[in-house]
């Protein structure tokens, strides 16, 4: 897995390239951001093949500390399985979901 | 069609446990249906064995001894049956529910097989955990004319 | 052009109340999924690809449609918040909507369309902004009008029906059963006007049907029965012997017993919904059972108590007969002893049981019979709670394959006695298990001793063993 952080209108966009399992979620977990922990962060998951609930639970992980801290975390370009696993486990519902990146960090910097 | 095969408890073959679910899957649903595979189908086991296999790695005790998983793969004309074979001490399986509104971070695990597969069962035999996940493939029917 | 339904779990949160077993999207409307309407509607207005988006689970829709290849079009899914209005449903589908032209289906709504007309044009020409609009959603488009192209939205000869309750539901189904010649495509093979059959429907002789119906697949319809008018049956239904439906709907999945009159009704499973009220009345048949639960240690400590007992009572009074009669049965040929082995689901395991056959043909042969004597060896595999006293048969396995009875739920106790011969049914078919499995969801130990009582009763009066 491949992580890598770049910023779009302002806002930190973390590209995850490769797959979140039980393996690599632990990366993910305590991948440092240099955004400032009240600052929302925009999760581009366009690269990510595969994800299972150890993923899952390291994005609700960062999501959680984010919104402790005031921040946000919104979720951007997930394919269909990536999908299907948030559907199954309704996490969707935790997350705002957008399928293009830019309009992810725009929404973002509305908010 | 049965297959095995047999893994260190480790989690660096996690993946490749479940890309071999996704394989197994693939091939089995184009010898149902020689047209086109079904990637829910096949899906549902890359996940559901991805998410047994890191379940017994997680709560494998640790000890000298190196230890292994078993998969196995079981197929008939209408169903394909994955177990995931461990030699952990037993544990209760209970249906699990999730209470995502307090955003946990684990136990989506036994929850998604669940949700997944179509049947799934437990059982403690000579020292053994088996789980034994079976999802039944559909074919895919059109409108009526 | 493409295509954005979007659809929130707070516009169907009646549908699942009402018909709990369907996905609201894929309630069947005269046999179509509501789904499909709206997709065939998109595709007749030239959308390429459709996109569902709900902050609901859209599994079961995304199963059913999986991605549009059966329509030739791309359908997709996406989810989003309840509290997102349209522009930030839009914004969220960024990618999907680009810069194309939008049509926007927002809400549970039906929208009545005509097959045979091209929307096509229209839908280019019209500018953006909301076309149509009811109390449950509305239809709008979103992006400008194709160059050199202008309509106007009065030009739209659509209309819509928000789908609010069951009653509209119920009404808009007679409404698209009433067409002779349907303006929607619908399921089934359709030779005449008002009638549309569904494949494997089994029409049984002195049936009748009345038009104007519409009847899915696997469909049985027994004798006696009147469908129609104004029916629609769905799917896998039976619609037994002398029933009659009438401007009903009877939903996938339900079976409709004998001599019953449904009108005016909704039957789902086993629930019948009067559309105008919305009232519902569940019907429970004990014999048809969902499951068996597992029963507590102590029932089980009691019953095998209270089997025990019986055993011991019945040893104590076939005693003295059984050593009186059975070698003089045995020396004249008429009792033969055979070693079986049984599958007992009590432990799961096979047992070898010592059972013996009885010609009744005689007067010794006969009060052997009517005592119950051949069932004497195994009173005592009661008292060692190998098997019960009254239950299910047992199931001789070097004869035939036990898988199905390995399957079979495990509240089923083989017994000396069945609950088939108490209640006089034939031993083995469908109806004894039938009775089986009633008495292992029903049964208590008082009632095994009735049962027992029944079954040694209906014993005197049979004239050879089984």
């Amino acid at each position: 897995m491949i992580i890598s952080e770049k910023l779009c209108n302002d806002i930190t966009v973390i590209s995850i390239k490769g797959t979140i399992d039980a393996k690599t979620a632990p990366e993910l977990k305590k991948f440092d951001s240099a955004s400032a922990a009240d600052s929302p962060v925009v999760i581009d998951l366009s690269d990510v093949d595969f994800l299972d609930s150890s993923g899952l639970g390291a994005l609700v992980g960062i999501a959680r500390i984010k919104r402790d801290h005031g921040g946000n975390v919104t979720l951007a370009c997930m394919n269909n399985k990536v999908r299907k696993v948030f559907e199954i486990t309704q996490v969707y519902k935790l997350f705002d979901i957008y399928d293009d990146v830019e309009a992810a960090t725009l929404n973002a910097v509305k908010k | 069609m049965t297959t095995m095969m047999t893994l260190p408890a480790d989690i660096r073959y996690v993946r490749l446990a479940s890309l071999a679910a996704l394989k197994i899957a693939e091939i089995f649903t184009e010898c149902i249906n020689s047209k086109t595979g079904n990637e829910d189908f096949c899906h549902a086991f890359e996940l559901a064995v991805s998410e047994a296999f890191t379940n017994s790695v997680l709560h494998a005790e640790p000890c000298e001894i190196e230890k292994t998983i078993t998969i196995s793969y079981c197929s008939n004309s209408h169903n394909l049956t994955t177990t995931v074979s461990d030699t952990n001490p037993p544990f209760a399986i209970v249906t699990p529910s999730l209470n995502i509104s307090s955003y946990p971070e684990q136990g989506y695990g036994l929850f998604m097989i669940h949700q997944l597969m179509d049947t799934v069962s437990y059982t403690r035999e000579d020292g053994f955990n088996r789980i034994s996940m079976t999802k039944q493939y559909h074919m895919k029917e059109g409108n009526n004319p | 052009m493409k295509a954005l339904i979007i659809i929130k779990e707070q516009d169907y949160t009646w549908i699942r109340e009402v018909l709990p077993h369907v996905h609201p999207l894929l309630v069947p409307i005269c046999n179509k999924p509501f789904a499909e309407f709206l997709i065939d509607f998109s595709i007749l207005a030239g959308c390429e690809a459709i996109r569902f988006v709900s902050d609901g689970p859209l599994s079961d829709v995304e199963h059913y449609c999986n991605d549009g290849g059966r329509w030739g079009t791309a359908v997709s899914y996406s989810s989003i918040q309840s509290t997102d209005e349209l522009q930030q449903v839009i914004n969220k589908n960024q990618r999907y909507c680009s810069d194309e032209k939008i049509i926007v289906i927002s809400g549970l709504i039906f929208i009545h369309y005509n097959k045979q007309k091209d929307y096509k044009k229209l839908f280019a020409a019209l500018p953006e902004g909301e076309i149509l609009s009811c109390n449950c959603g509305s239809l709008s488009l979103s992006g400008a009008p194709l160059e050199g192209q202008k309509a106007i939205v009065s030009d739209v000869a659509l209309s819509l029906t928000g789908l609010d309750s069951i009653n509209v539901y119920y009404r808009l189904s007679m409404e698209v059963l009433g067409y002779a010649s349907s303006p929607y495509v619908l399921p089934g093979y359709s030779n005449e006007a008002y009638v549309s059959i569904g494949s494997n429907v089994i029409i049984t002789k002195g049936a009748e049907i009345i038009k104007p119906v519409i009847i899915g697949n696997n469909v049985q319809i027994l004798s006696g029965s009147v469908i129609g008018p104004d029916a629609v049956i769905g799917n896998n239904v039976i619609v037994d012997r002398d029933s009659t439906v009438s401007a009903s709907i009877v939903m996938d999945n339900t079976y409709i017993g004998e001599h019953l009159a449904v009108t005016n009704r909704i039957a789902t499973e086993n629930i019948l919904i009067e559309p105008e009220s919305g009232a519902s009345m569940a019907m429970e048949d004990p014999h048809l059972l969902t499951g068996i639960k597992k029963i507590r240690s102590a029932e089980t400590i009691i019953q095998s108590l209270v089997h025990g007992l019986m055993a011991l009572i019945l040893i104590s009074l076939q005693l003295i007969p059984f050593l009186l009669l059975s070698p003089i049965l045995t020396l004249q040929g008429k009792w033969k002893w055979y070693n079986n082995t049984s599958y007992t689901t009590i432990s799961g395991k096979n047992l070898t049981l010592t059972t013996a056959t009885l010609e009744r043909n005689g007067l010794i042969s006969t009060l052997a019979g009517a005592l119950s004597l051949d069932r004497f060896p195994l009173l005592f595999r009661v008292l060692s709670g190998q098997l019960s006293i009254i239950g299910g048969g047992t199931v001789v396995t070097n004869s035939n394959p036990v898988t199905d009875l390995r399957s079979a739920p495990s509240r089923i106790r083989a017994g000396v006695f069945s609950y088939a011969e108490a209640e006089d049914w034939p031993l083995t078919g469908g109806d004894s298990a039938i009775v089986e499995r009633y008495y292992a969801v029903h049964g208590n130990p008082f009632q095994d001793i009735i049962m027992t009582v029944k079954a040694l009763f209906n014993r005197i009066l049979e004239k050879n063993t089984p």
